[in-house]
């Protein structure tokens, strides 16, 4: 490989992309749009909150309850009824569910024990909202006697992680940013395979290899810089910098080579948008995950962009760091390794198949 | 002085089909070796494997007395290649694609006189998009010539251009071939062919059949005669004379000092009745 032939074919690509209206006017509409919406979605969450309950006293226990300030009583038959409510991330913040014969047991003396419902994600005060309302119930009932309390997390247990629409969108406008670029390298490839200037370019001292190093590292940069430059405008270079850009440069590595796929199938640009978006839709839904909090499907965890989503997550919300980011980035570096090889290998057997 | 182009026993088969069989020659420095043939015939296939694009499955091949494959970067250094088909970048302009191929080579090029030489010296900053069919051959012509190559690999390098742009191009290729460059042009156009090379091949269904040069071929396996016509009455006499008899001479004169001559030709063949003599078939299709 001779970096200067690999040089060479970067800046031309360089000046091509520069050149293709379409594809400048996306990217820095994308960066000018997503950072806008980004900084134009509520960054708090509405204070107004809803406490589902459910139990056979409940309707005439939480009588008075319902007529607290900010708070939103919702009764539900029963207890699995609230619990897919609240485990829905739409519905009540938490839950209170009530055992059977509960006032009868509080008034007798006897033990009892509430279950507290939180959604995973949801803040710590939501549970500490239930865990009051539910002692103030007791004490309603009993006069003194307290009654024992439980909570179960719907999901996985990000109780006090409040995470707002911003940092939900922010692993989306990410995406969606490399998406572009991917499907900017992929047409750049289109063009340069069914132009055959390619071949052009392998009857110089110019290999296939310097061919493939310079299509990677164009598409690696391309989609590098863009995303870092959004992070940087919506905010998610402030926790760890360091740390968020290996994770986008693991992302942009991850795209390129699904560009050269693209590329290497796509005869034209309406083609090459065709096989992009069949390729990015599957890889999009970790990041369509976040609006929903939860425990992401094992199949979803399986999918190559969860590492990069849910590292993004982790560090830009969650405030997590290099060992906590560890498996994402592991998971991440294996994807890219195997998409980033296939991408290679396709486009090296379409390149010696003209 | 060592051969520019040694081929020997050169073969490929695309699957069950073979494309170049046993195919073997050699092209001198300074020499224009014409590869006639119709579509299909091998020609690009060999083309292909002379230029390191594609690895023969048998034979061997030297490039200025370099072996192919294995020292492809270095013959690919030293050799110029203008393809059929007209891969340019549509989107950069005449002066940028060779600026761009001449920073592949490492060349320090001068691309303005190189664009002078194709004429389009004044179009240099305008994209190749808007350029002619004939404007982006030519293109294609200095493109090959950005590292003042040895050895030229030209493939139907006039095909479809009008006369101008046509000349314009054949003379750049006599004038590399003054310069010392060895010249293999591909071709399915008699004339030019014939004008132009040196020695031709002829190649079908991957052997060549006959590799001379063109006068040679001609003469071989032409008739030596001359044709007279003259008015005869309402009509036209023709007669024709055969140079190898005795009395040629005298005959050529008696036709020509009788009254009413109105044409007087040489019948000897054309390159393409040589090929249809070996082949069987004209070079179209």
């Amino acid at each position: 490989m001779t970096p200067r032939v690999v040089a060479a074919i970067v800046r031309k690509d360089l000046r091509a992309f520069g050149r293709d209206r379409f594809f400048l006017f996306m990217t820095i509409l994308g960066l000018v749009v997503y950072a806008v919406v980004f900084h134009l979605l509520p960054s708090s969450v509405d204070e107004t909150v809803a406490l589902g309950v459910a139990g056979d006293d409940a309707a005439a226990l939480f009588a008075d309850a319902a007529g607290l300030p900010g708070l939103e009583i919702v009764e539900y038959g029963s207890r699995d009824a609230l619990a897919d409510a609240v485990a829905s991330g739409g519905g009540p913040v938490a839950g209170l569910a009530l055992p059977p014969g509960f006032a009868a047991d509080l008034t007798a003396g006897r033990p009892t024990e509430v279950e507290i419902l939180v959604p995973a994600g949801a803040p710590a005060e939501f549970e500490h909202l239930a865990q009051g309302i539910a002692d103030g119930l007791a004490a309603g009932v009993s006069g003194d006697t307290a009654a024992t309390t439980r909570t179960v997390v719907l999901g996985a247990d990000r109780v006090g992680d409040q995470v707002s629409l911003q940092e939900q969108m922010r692993p989306l406008m990410v995406f969606f940013v490399l998406l572009i670029e991917t499907l900017a390298l992929a047409t750049l490839l289109a063009t340069e395979i069914h132009g055959r200037t390619v071949l052009a370019i392998l009857v110089t001292p110019a290999t296939t290899a310097d061919f493939l190093a310079a299509k990677s590292l164009l598409g690696t940069m391309l989609a590098f810089a863009e995303a870092g430059v959004l992070m940087a405008l919506i905010g998610g270079l402030a926790a760890d910098p360091a740390l968020v850009l290996v994770v986008l440069l693991l992302g942009a590595i991850l795209v390129t080579g699904l560009g050269m796929i693209a590329g290497s199938f796509g005869k034209d640009f309406l083609n090459v948008l065709f096989i992009s978006i069949l390729i990015m839709i599957p890889l999009m839904i970790p990041a369509f995950g976040v609006l929903f909090p939860g425990t992401a499907a094992g199949w979803v965890q399986a999918l190559p962009s969860f590492g990069l989503v849910d590292a993004i997550v982790g560090v830009t919300t969650g405030g997590e760091g290099w060992a906590e980011v560890a498996p994402n980035l592991a998971l991440l570096a294996g994807w890219c390794a195997v998409l980033f090889g296939a991408g290679v290998w396709i486009l090296r057997r379409k390149v010696a198949s003209l | 002085m060592t051969t520019a182009i040694r081929a020997s026993d050169l073969s490929f088969s695309y699957g069950d089909v073979k494309a170049v069989d046993a195919v073997s020659f050699g092209v001198e420095p300074g020499e224009i070796l014409g590869f006639l043939g119709p579509n299909g015939a091998g020609k690009s296939t060999t083309i292909k494997m002379l230029t390191g694009q594609l690895p023969p499955d048998g034979g061997s091949i030297e490039i200025l007395g370099l072996p192919v494959p294995s020292s492809r970067e270095q013959v690919q250094a030293r050799i110029g290649v203008c393809f059929e088909e007209k891969n340019l970048y549509l989107n950069m302009s005449a002066e940028e694609n060779l600026r761009f191929f001449a920073s592949l080579f490492g060349a320090d090029a001068d691309v303005v006189w190189l664009l002078e030489r194709v004429g389009l010296a004044d179009r240099r900053k305008d994209r190749v998009s808007g350029y002619s069919k004939g404007m982006r051959q030519r293109l294609m012509m200095a493109r090959a010539l950005v590292n003042t190559p040895d050895v030229l690999f030209l493939d139907e390098p006039t095909d479809g251009l009008d006369p101008v742009s046509a000349r314009a191009i054949r003379e750049m290729i006599l004038a590399e071939a003054d310069r010392g460059a060895a010249v293999l042009l591909t071709t399915h156009d008699m004339y030019e062919a014939d004008e132009l090379s040196d020695r031709v091949a002829f190649i079908n269904q991957g052997r060549i059949l006959a590799l001379d040069a063109p006068e040679a071929l001609k003469l071989e396996h032409g008739t030596r005669a001359v044709k007279v016509r003259r008015r005869d009455g309402d009509g036209v006499a023709e007669e024709v004379i055969a140079l190898d008899d005795a009395d040629a001479g005298d005959r050529v004169r008696d036709a020509l000092s009788q009254p009413g001559v109105l044409t007087i030709h040489t019948e000897e063949a054309t390159l393409e009745d040589v090929f249809v003599a070996f082949a069987g078939r004209g070079l179209e299709g």
